[in-house]
């Protein structure tokens, strides 16, 4: 990829917090900075990581695999995690998955719309299961969740992306 | 306080050391608890949970800080609530350990197990790993004899993934132990592998470039617990309990790494490493274990062949021999016995090389011998005779206190274990490593200093370092004063190399020269390791030699001297005396020095020439006209090579698996090989060739077998005294032996064997005081312009035996100049673009490739390669010189 002036600068910042010999520490602070852009990682991307921290590509891709938050795929400008773990379950969760699926005109399993907009995501506990069905929207937060709420959510930012010009 | 502590598991008392993990312990006792992942050559990660036993300690009373007792007075034992890893939790004094007894610890390995195998396919009837399996063996032993997971939920992951071109993952089998990665992370120093994603969907990847790139992915196979990891050279090659297994050794380098030959029905179908901890542990390269096909190749010659003209035509042993006594006893009597000379390869046996010699010497009467041509004059090496490292010395196992000095090898290349070995002491044990050198190479990451020299200047840095020594006031007085003579004369003349013109002359700062002179003369061991890149330099040679005596660092065990030679038996040729004025074991030639094999190889040299395991046609274009104006040429060979196809008569011989023998490796450890497969056609073990022409011209040898030749050299050869084949063989402690395979040990049943080192001068009290030896080096070249070329020795080269093997064929170079970007930059081309390099009016047009590895001013065009550019620039005997590089 290249970074951009601005994550170059970034990145420098991020290496400064650790010795100069253990630059490995920095890699998932290092990611994030080469996932912010696109929300996705692509091969060129986790090659600048590897190479800013003098490490292994292979070592790099076995740490992106392990945390869910970091993506080899591409994914939607918004991404939409449910969490069906048990608690949740118990609260409806699962079928609350399947119906925001279907609304979403995907798949039982999710996945990105076509317009590129929105994923929708299994995930393991986002810590509020005493409101499930519960999702995080990027950085926010919805709970107690209705099939209604979320048609109203999906409008919303639908309204913010094209305002945006996305 | 004791260091020991007593522990009891499953009833059975042992005492071991403190720090001891528990399945170590029980080890001792040959209580055997199951493991996956625990690997004794590996840190314990306690990622399989196979080894989960039941662990109590000594009930302490809090109140009274007592061991409480009950009521019979014996100590009550405290259970932990949960079962532990074996494999990570060490002893404790009064621990108490079930393994067997606990029905807890049973059920759970065996509810282990059965996890474990909720997605592992049942195979094994075509699984190579099968009948030598661990997670088979232990499976019966412990597991369920069922399974309750549903076969809906398999996991199902591709089962035929190249992880490279050597390597075929079949996911499906892998049970996550981590033994493939923390190998190539802990012991290779090549993190190449890893495991993506967690929980069910975890697996082993690689995205190096090329996959699973690196020159020690063959041993991932051998560490491998379950049949997930296979080599695609013996992927479906045979059953395990089918193969004989043929204790034999490496011919590639001169490490000397034991291996196994697995043979069936007349063929080798694998090669796997064979323990022996002061030589390859347990492991080998892939060169080694992928290299072996030129055994059974179709184009082994299988005949002696006689010229006819043109032609090359097929005769039997007799007609050969004769012909050879005929043309050589002419030959003789016209021009006397320094008209016949001898070449002889360093890949050939001890033996082989003995009688070669004796045929020159006591039969035809010349000392026209050299083993030095190709890699072998390359680099030369007296010093193993006076400082080479001590008997005993063991590599794998210094550490803190010890510093090697490797000047000019790139052991990755050059000798890939050793590279293991050193790079391990450094990483894993502490040991200060300065790696010296013109460019950088893979041990740079793995050490603490690195002294970057301007090519030429090897010599200059010994010596700087030697001069540093003794102003700094470090040189080991008493044992030099006591062992060596000359030191007043020696410290004369390192006037002139002092730190600054030193520093001048390598390019290095005084502060770095003087750190690591420091650094070596402090320690308590200290090992020098030299090779290719150092040039062949006798006034290096007299350096490192004087600086190992003026330290201390020579005549016991971790201290001295290793050269880097290139071939499984450089060193035993030296040793056999396969040189023009050296008889064997070191002595001088009494009468009449004879010619050098470059000397035999300029026309008019000699008129008659006996070559044996070497190709000097190849090498350069003036050896083979010198070749072709010989009266007679006889060649004993494998193939037919470029030089047996001018000789007149070729006559055939055996591989290494074919016979038996003995090698010496590079730190003078004599170790003996067996036969494993049948020899193509006629072909002839090389010692019972050179017997045969001695019998055509008059001797009466009655050699019947190498282990006979052998016996002889023990008489004649004072180093080599009780080296007899009955000593070399001698199986080595039985433990180690029975030591079963699920852990460490060898999942076949083979001899191991340790061999035998021979002791330096400096090992004995009695011997004469050691002369420092000072050699002033050769001028400085001029400051040429241009770029340094360097035509080093890769793993995978151009040489005839590995071409043979198709599964490496990816791995070997085509021609190309590698140079650094900023080199690049300045010439204006980029990868992929051709250039043209000359010197002294000599010019090739190779490719580009930039490699971020080579260092400025320097470029890299490997030697032994396809149409050998790289010996047209730098000579045949030469590693590096000043090159003219322009964009053509």
């Amino acid at each position: 990829m290249g970074w951009t002036e601005k994550e170059q600068q970034d990145l420098e910042k991020i290496l400064k917090k650790y010795p100069a010999d253990r630059k490995l520490s920095a890699v998932l602070p290092a990611l994030y900075l080469a996932q912010r852009e696109k929300n996705w990682l692509d091969d060129d991307d986790i090659e600048a990581v590897a190479e800013a921290l003098g490490i292994e590509t292979t070592h790099v891709h076995s740490i992106i695999g392990f945390y869910t938050l970091f993506r080899k795929e591409p994914v939607g400008k918004y991404m939409m995690e449910v969490c069906t773990d048990l608690p949740c379950a118990l609260r409806g969760a699962e079928d609350f998955f399947k119906r925001l699926c279907e609304r979403m005109g995907l798949g039982p399993k999710g996945g990105t719309t076509e317009d590129n907009l929105f994923t929708v995501e299994e995930v393991v506990c986002i810590a509020a299961c005493d409101k499930a069905p519960c999702m995080q929207i990027n950085l926010e937060f919805f709970e107690s969740l209705t099939d209604e709420q979320i048609d109203e959510v999906v409008a919303g930012l639908r309204a913010q992306a094209s305002n945006n010009g996305a | 306080m004791s260091d020991n502590v007593t522990l009891t598991i499953d009833g059975v008392q042992v005492t071991v050391p403190k720090g001891t993990l528990i399945v170590e312990a029980a080890k001792q006792i040959e209580n055997e608890i199951p493991v996956f992942c625990y690997h004794g050559k590996m840190d314990p990660v306690g990622m399989c949970r196979m080894c989960l036993v039941e662990v109590g300690q000594p009930a302490i009373d809090r109140g009274t800080g007592k061991p409480e007792l009950d009521e019979d007075g014996n100590p009550v034992v405290r259970f932990f609530p949960k079962p532990m890893t074996a494999c990570t939790t060490t002893v404790s004094e009064g621990m108490v350990v079930k393994v067997d007894t606990s029905e807890a610890a049973v059920d759970d390995r065996k509810a282990v197990l059965e996890f474990l195998l909720t997605s592992h396919p049942l195979d094994c009837p075509v699984c190579d790993k099968g009948g030598e399996c661990p997670l088979q063996d232990l499976t019966i032993r412990h597991g369920p004899g069922n399974s309750r997971f549903d076969y809906e939920d398999k996991q199902h992951f591709p089962k035929r993934y190249p992880l490279g071109d050597l390597i075929v993952l079949d996911m499906e089998r892998c049970i996550i132990c981590a033994r493939c990665v923390r190998f190539q992370q802990e012991i290779a120093f090549d993190p190449v592998l890893a495991i993506e994603n967690r929980g069910r969907r975890a697996h082993i990847v690689s995205y190096s470039k090329p996959g699973f790139d690196s020159h020690y992915s063959g041993n991932t196979t051998d560490v491998c617990p379950v049949g997930a990891l296979t080599t695609r050279d013996f992927r479906f090659g045979a059953r395990a309990w089918e193969m004989t297994n043929v204790p034999s050794l490496c011919n590639h380098c001169g490490v000397g790494c034991n291996t196994v030959l697995g043979t069936r029905a007349g063929t080798i179908r694998r090669i796997m490493p064979r323990q022996n901890e002061a030589v390859n542990e347990l492991w080998i390269c892939d060169k080694g274990r992928f290299g072996h096909h030129f055994n059974g190749s179709p184009d082994r010659l299988t005949t002696p062949l006689i010229r006819k003209g043109e032609e090359l035509v097929e005769a039997t042993w007799d007609e050969a021999l004769s012909l050879i006594g005929e043309k050589f006893g002419a030959i003789k009597s016209a021009n006397g016995a320094d008209s016949l000379g001898g070449i002889a390869g360093a890949r050939l046996t001890n033996e082989d090389l003995y009688v070669f010699q004796k045929l020159f010497r006591e039969i035809i009467g010349t000392n026209n011998i050299d083993h030095r041509v190709g890699l072998s004059a390359a680099l030369e090496d007296e010093t193993a005779f006076t400082v080479g490292v001590g008997v005993g010395t063991d590599l794998g196992s210094v550490g803190k206190g010890t510093t090697i000095l490797n000047i000019g090898a790139d052991l990755d290349q050059d000798a890939p274990i050793l590279y293991l070995r050193v790079a391990g002491a450094s990483v894993k044990r502490g040991a200060h490593v300065i790696n010296a050198g013109g460019r950088r190479t893979k041990l740079d990451a793995q050490v603490q200093t690195t002294l970057r020299y301007n090519y030429g200047s090897a010599a200059r840095l010994a010596l700087g370092l030697l001069a540093s020594v003794v102003s700094q006031g470090l040189v080991a007085k008493e044992w030099a004063d006591s062992r060596t003579s000359g030191m007043a004369d020696l410290e004369k003349a390192l006037k002139n190399f002092g730190a600054d013109k030193v520093a001048e002359a390598t390019g290095l700062t005084t502060n770095a020269i003087d750190a690591a002179a420091k650094a070596f003369a402090e320690a308590e061991n200290g090992i020098i390791i030299f090779g290719l890149e150092a040039g062949n330099d006798p006034a290096l040679r007299a350096a490192l030699e004087a600086l190992a005596l003026a330290t201390g660092h020579a005549g016991k065990p971790n201290n001295g001297v290793i050269a880097v030679l290139p071939h499984a038996n450089s060193r035993g040729a030296i040793d056999m005396g396969i040189l023009p004025d050296r008889l064997p074991g070191y002595k001088p030639v009494e009468s009449n020095a004879g010619l050098s094999a470059v000397e035999m190889l300029t026309a008019g040299g000699v008129k008659g020439l006996l070559i044996a395991a070497a190709d000097p046609a190849v090498e350069s274009e003036s050896y083979k006209q010198a070749l072709q104006q010989l009266d007679f040429l006889v060649v004993q060979e494998l193939f037919l090579t470029e030089t047996a196809q001018m000789a007149d008569v070729v006559l055939p011989a055996k591989g290494n698996a074919e016979r038996d023998g003995s090698y010496t490796n590079l730190e003078r450890r004599v170790q003996t090989f067996d036969m494993g497969v049948p020899a193509p056609g006629k072909a002839w073990a090389d010692w019972l060739i050179f017997t045969g022409i001695a019998g055509q011209l008059g001797a009466d040898w009655a050699y019947a077998s190498a282990d006979g030749v052998m016996a002889e050299i023990t008489q004649r050869v004072p180093l080599y005294a009780g080296m007899d084949f009955k000593n070399l063989t001698a199986p080595i402690s039985l433990q180690r032996k029975t030591e079963h395979y699920i852990y460490e040990g060898m999942s076949f049943t083979t001899d191991i064997r340790e061999g035998i080192q021979w002791a330096t001068v400096a090992e004995s009290d009695s011997a004469p005081k050691i002369p420092l030896r000072f050699i002033e080096p050769a001028k400085a070249s001029s400051q040429e312009q241009g770029l340094t070329l360097v035509a080093p020795r890769m793993l995978y080269d151009g040489g005839r035996l590995l071409a043979e093997a198709d599964v490496v064929n990816a791995h070997i170079l085509e021609p190309q100049l590698m140079l650094s970007r900023s080199d690049a930059q300045k010439l204006g081309v980029s990868t992929g673009d051709s250039v043209t390099v000359s010197q002294n009016g000599t010019a090739i047009t190779v490719p580009v490739y930039i490699e971020r590895t080579v260092s400025e001013g320097v470029a890299l065009l490997p030697r032994n390669l396809a149409g050998r550019p790289a010996e047209k620039l730098v000579g045949p005997n030469g590693l590096y010189s000043t090159v003219k590089v322009e964009k053509s």
